[in-house]
């Protein structure tokens, strides 16, 4: 599935790139925020704030990305827009479950990092530019950086399945 | 030129209530982009549907929405179109909803051919309820109400609209996210009736086979098998294997629409009118006798 | 000793205080105690607030209780967003998770805050027992076992039923979780203890709710279709139906919608079967129009409606008592049907039967009205002794009528014609919705069609003297009247015995029969009242508006009665009858 349309990464300019990569965090941030919010009202509060943690991050390196773009092209008009990513770093809905542990909510994480990881790998090779090929393989570096972040975790993550579902009452009828 | 709109600007602030995992999320998604794409203010699109988990969602946009009852999403939003032909009318509701309850209203809707979308939700299950049997379920499948196997044979959503006549019969998957908003937003541009069937499984009450994740195995856009989306028998044939097949896509579009009902109502208001606005007040003089 | 204990859990549906009250509730049942529960929660489908309420007793339990006596409280937020549900007071015992810390300063309106309040470390005493935080619900019923004396036995059965099919070790697993309840509670008891008294012996109690006791009363009595459609909080009936009829010879079908669903339940009615449908407010909304075709064509019908709060959607999950106007009046035409109200998941069953018994007997629709509280509440019932109750079938043509030439609306003293069916020979006849002689020959005749609704209405003038279907307590001459009906009975009944233990000059009335209004029977109710109140939950006092219709009733008896999902407690209706009372 391709996660980005409309856009020729054999002519995509330094300044695309990188508002792409701003808008590719920006994607997983709000998909963060969105589960930060099901698992709020779906009564998982230690999940929701993992997930409010991993918003927090993506805005973090979002703010990073946009600072770089600001210096090297201040606010000159963007021709990337946000309707062309289809969850490029960002999980896919349907890695959120009600009752999902931590371990499992890292492991959506992890998911998304190796998606991301995979798109740069694929873009670099059509992409001609010494400055660009510099920036995407910076990026896809950072999907590895990230990956092994993730790992730890769920190193420190204990291993028994999580029995939530035995757990918890059956659903409501509305 | 009117300002852009972001897909944001079409999300309001009130906190789904879906599962999470929901197939309706993705569908959610797709509809602010498709929206955007469009570039209809929020105020002036009116979002229809009936009740039921996906019948939710008009709440979950900012557009003027109404969540009315059961079944009845079509005939609500007919009238919303003819009385205000200007605005975007967006029609949305689960298999239940269309095709049980509101089954009866369909042919009329898509023989009418007023200009709307009705997406249709189809998880093959009764969710906000908990679990019954639905009209698109599979035939032998173990519910609630058919603890030991369902009799029935399923409605085949794609079929039904087909024969009755719609000008844009599409099918889509929150799976394939780029195909989904694509189709979403052709199917409101076409000038007419035009239905989208959705593959939205219920995370809850839905089976392993019926997930986002056997969707991907399993689906097969019909531009792949080299469809021409002009020609409508071609399209039955392919709309039979619904239940066997996932195929995306458009089945059909008929490549000369008619004119929509609300605009030759318009045209006819104009003729009758011949450029005079009548005044109201001398509504009588009709039965004065001299 | 405390012969009476109200219990009260909220949590999130994730930590499975639902589960845990049906565990309690089915210990208890298993000691000999009577118990209710009720549940509540959120609007998600799955893991939003949850609580439940679990009232036990050595007594027969009228409704589901009012101000706790114990409030768990697996945090605040949750419990919180239950309001005036979980209502609570000085005198209630309030538990909580102790890493919730102190309850918020504003937990309980002023004055109401609870005197005694106990942290538990409940994730903690989880996590070492069970190896995980999620048995907190387990170490919350050890708590209770011990605190307030539910038979640990008892309990692990409980726990076995929810676990046992699992997992390996789940079941383990929680067993430790509420030992370690048990010896927590052990070490810690309570500053006002207080224990529930030894049941008398424990005898063989049913344990079922309002849906299910309705689902086999219609068994039962003869019904062999169901048509319907789903709606909350009515489809477990079609649910049960769906397993269960087919083993008796029945059918069931899950129709493509409501309209269709009544419609079917009339055919088959006019095949010869005793049938039924269910619905709450929306589908009986639809089934309007069928329901008075089977008025004219005079033919039996059971028609269940689970109350939830109105109008339209409404409040699915919730009780409300405001269908009454719908169930008597909603018909074009002179038309007349009878309602029939439950008060409790006990007489349910018995008032089920008489709604087949009515139908059958007199060809006629008849409603049941019960609400979300009643059918969807479990309740420990004394076994029924079905060999009580009578079943009526509905009265076929004789040979002989057949061969002299049978007229099925043929007018006779009673006003019932012998109802034939298809599959008789000699008895063929057009059924219709349009108006007919007694052939059943379509008829414009005034005259006619004048003689017909006199029939029709005349054959139920044996209602107005079904004092039995009624419930009267207290002394004839009471100046005070207490009426209530359905859910809102339950709490009349308790209100009424703590007024008469004080002393008030009070009667009783609560009508199984709603409408038709047996006059005579509240003629004679009214007598010598001066002042009275009619409960009800419904905006319009629903009840009260109906009887002023038909009844002279007393001015100074007036409706208490307000919107759904806000359900009486006795205490304020004891309250507002003490008020009355004062000079009388």
């Amino acid at each position: 599935m391709v996660p980005i349309v409309g856009i020729d990464f054999e002519r995509i300019t330094l300044r695309d790139a990188l508002d792409l990569a701003v808008l590719i965090e920006e994607e997983a941030r709000d998909r963060y925020w969105e589960f930060a919010d099901q698992l709020a009202s779906h009564d998982s509060p230690e999940v929701a704030d993992f997930f409010a943690r991993m918003a927090r991050i993506e805005d973090r390196h979002r703010s990073e990305l946009l600072e770089r773009r600001r210096t090297m092209f201040g606010n000159a008009p963007s021709t990337v827009e946000r309707r062309q990513l289809f969850d490029v770093e960002a999980p896919a809905y349907e890695e959120a479950r009600a009752f999902m542990g931590v371990r499992q909510a890292l492991e959506a994480v992890l998911a998304a990092e190796v998606k991301a990881h995979a798109f740069f790998s694929e873009a670099l090779p059509r992409v001609k530019d010494p400055e660009l090929r510099a920036l995407f393989t910076e990026l896809r570096d950072e999907e590895v950086h990230h990956q092994s972040l993730v790992k730890a975790e769920l190193a420190r993550c204990p291993e028994k399945a999580d029995d939530s579902e035995a757990y918890a009452d059956d659903p409501n009828a509305q | 030129m009117e300002s852009f709109l972001a897909p944001n600007d079409y999300k309001s602030p009130l906190k789904p209530i879906w599962c999470p995992g929901c197939g309706d999320y993705g569908v959610l998604q797709a509809l602010y982009r498709a929206l955007s794409a469009v570039g209809r203010p929020p105020h002036e699109i009116a979002f229809i549907s009936g009740i039921g988990c996906s019948s939710r969602i008009p709440g979950y946009t900012t557009a003027y929405g109404f969540n009315s009852v059961h079944g009845r999403a079509l005939p609500i939003a007919q009238g919303v179109k003819l009385a205000n032909p200007d605005l975007l009318v967006v029609v949305a509701g689960g298999d239940g909803d269309g095709f049980s309850i509101g089954g009866g209203h369909l042919p009329h809707a898509i023989r009418r051919n007023i200009d709307l979308t009705y997406l249709v939700m189809d998880n093959q299950v009764y969710g906000l309820t908990k679990g019954q049997l639905s009209p698109t379920s599979k035939r032998g499948l173990k519910t609630v109400t058919s603890p030991f196997g369902s009799f029935e044979q399923p409605i085949n959503p794609l079929l039904t609209v087909l024969a009755y006549g719609a000008g844009f019969v599409a099918q889509a998957t929150p799976a394939d996210m780029p195909g989904m908003t694509a189709l979403i937003e052709e199917a409101i541009r076409y000038p007419g009736f035009s239905f989208v069937n959705i593959q939205s499984p219920c995370v809850t009450f839905g089976e392993e086979e019926q997930q986002l994740r056997a969707h991907k195995a399993r689906m097969k856009s019909l531009a792949s098998l080299g469809h021409d989306p002009a020609n409508q028998l071609a399209a039955l044939d392919l709309a039979r294997a619904y239940g066997e097949e996932l195929y995306t896509g458009v089945f059909y579009r008929n490549p000369h629409p008619p004119p929509t009902y609300d605009a030759l109502v318009r045209q006819r208001q104009v003729e009758l009118q011949r450029g005079e606005p009548r005044p109201r007040a001398r509504v009588l003089e009709a039965y004065l006798k001299a | 000793m405390l012969e009476d204990l109200v219990v009260g859990l909220a949590g999130s549906g994730g930590d499975g205080v639902v589960s845990a009250g049906e565990s309690l509730l089915a210990a208890a049942s298993s000691q000999g105690f009577y118990a209710v529960m009720t549940k509540s929660f959120g609007s998600q489908i799955r893991g939003g607030e949850s609580s439940c309420r679990v009232r036990l007793s050595t007594r027969k339990i009228p409704n589901p209780g009012g101000v706790l006596d114990v409030a768990v409280a697996l945090n605040w937020e949750d419990f919180r967003r239950f309001g005036a549900e979980l209502p609570i007071g000085p005198d209630t015992v309030l538990i909580h998770e102790a890493k919730a810390g102190s309850p918020p300063s504003d937990f309980a309106p002023p004055g109401r805050m609870p005197r005694e309040v106990i942290g538990v470390p409940l994730a903690e005493l989880a996590k070492s027992s069970a190896g995980t935080d999620r048995a907190k619900t387990s170490v919350v019923l050890g708590a209770l076992c011990s605190w307030f004396g539910v038979s640990q036995e008892a309990l692990e059965r409980g726990l076995q039923k929810k676990f046992g099919q699992k997992g390996a070790g789940l079941f383990e697993a929680n067993r430790k979780a509420l030992a370690s309840g048990i010896a927590f509670a052990a070490e810690h008891p309570l500053a006002a203890p207080r224990s529930l008294a030894r049941p008398a012996a424990a005898t063989p109690k049913l344990l079922c709710d309002g849906n299910e006791m309705c689902a086999s009363a219609a068994i039962f009595s003869g019904c062999d279709f169901f048509g319907g459609y789903p709606i909350t909080p009515s489809t477990e009936v079609m649910q049960i139906l769906s397993r269960e009829l087919p083993k008796y010879g029945g059918v069931v079908l899950q129709a493509e919608d409501e309209i269709s669903g009544v419609g079917s339940a009339v055919g088959a009615s006019f095949a010869g079967k005793k049938s039924m449908t269910a619905t709450s407010g929306p589908g009986m909304s639809l089934k309007t129009e069928v329901l008075g075709l089977a008025s004219i064509a005079e033919l039996p019908l059971v028609l269940l409606n689970v109350q939830r709060g109105g109008p339209s959607t409404g409040l699915p999950t919730k009780p409300e008592q405001a269908d009454l106007f719908q169930a008597a009046f909603s018909a074009h035409g002179d038309v007349l049907r009878p309602v029939l109200a439950p008060t409790s998941v006990e007489d349910t069953f018995w008032l089920t039967v008489e709604a087949f018994n009515l139908a059958e007997r007199y060809q006629t629709p008849v409603v049941i009205l019960s609400d979300q509280e009643i059918a969807q509440r479990k309740e420990t019932v004394d076994p029924v002794d079905v060999s009580r109750l009578e079943v009526l079938e509905r009265t076929r043509p004789t040979p002989e009528q057949l061969a002299q030439g049978y007229q099925r609306f043929a007018d006779t003293p009673s006003g019932v014609s012998p109802l034939s069916h298809p599959g008789m020979k000699g008895g063929n006849y057009l059924a219709a919705g349009i108006e007919h002689d007694a052939k059943g020959a379509p008829t414009a005749s005034g005259a006619v069609h004048a003689a017909m609704n006199r029939k029709r209405f005349r054959k139920l003038d044996p209602l107005q003297e079904r004092a039995d279907l009624f419930l009267r307590e207290g002394p004839a001459d009471a100046p005070l009247a207490l009426v209530s009906w359905g859910s809102s009975a339950g709490v009349a009944r308790e209100a009424f015995g703590l007024a008469r233990a004080r002393g008030l000059p009070v009667k009783l009335l609560v009508p199984y029969l709603l409408y038709p209004v047996a006059e005579p029977v509240y003629r004679n109710f009214f007598a010598g009242v001066r002042r009275g109140l009619v409960l009800e939950l419904s905006h319009q006092g629903q009840l009260y508006r109906v009887l002023r219709m038909f009844v002279d009733v007393p001015g100074g008896v007036t409706s208490f009665a307000r919107s759904g999902a806000q359900p009486f407690r006795a205490d304020e209706v004891l309250a507002r009858m003490q008020q009355l009372a004062e000079g009388l």
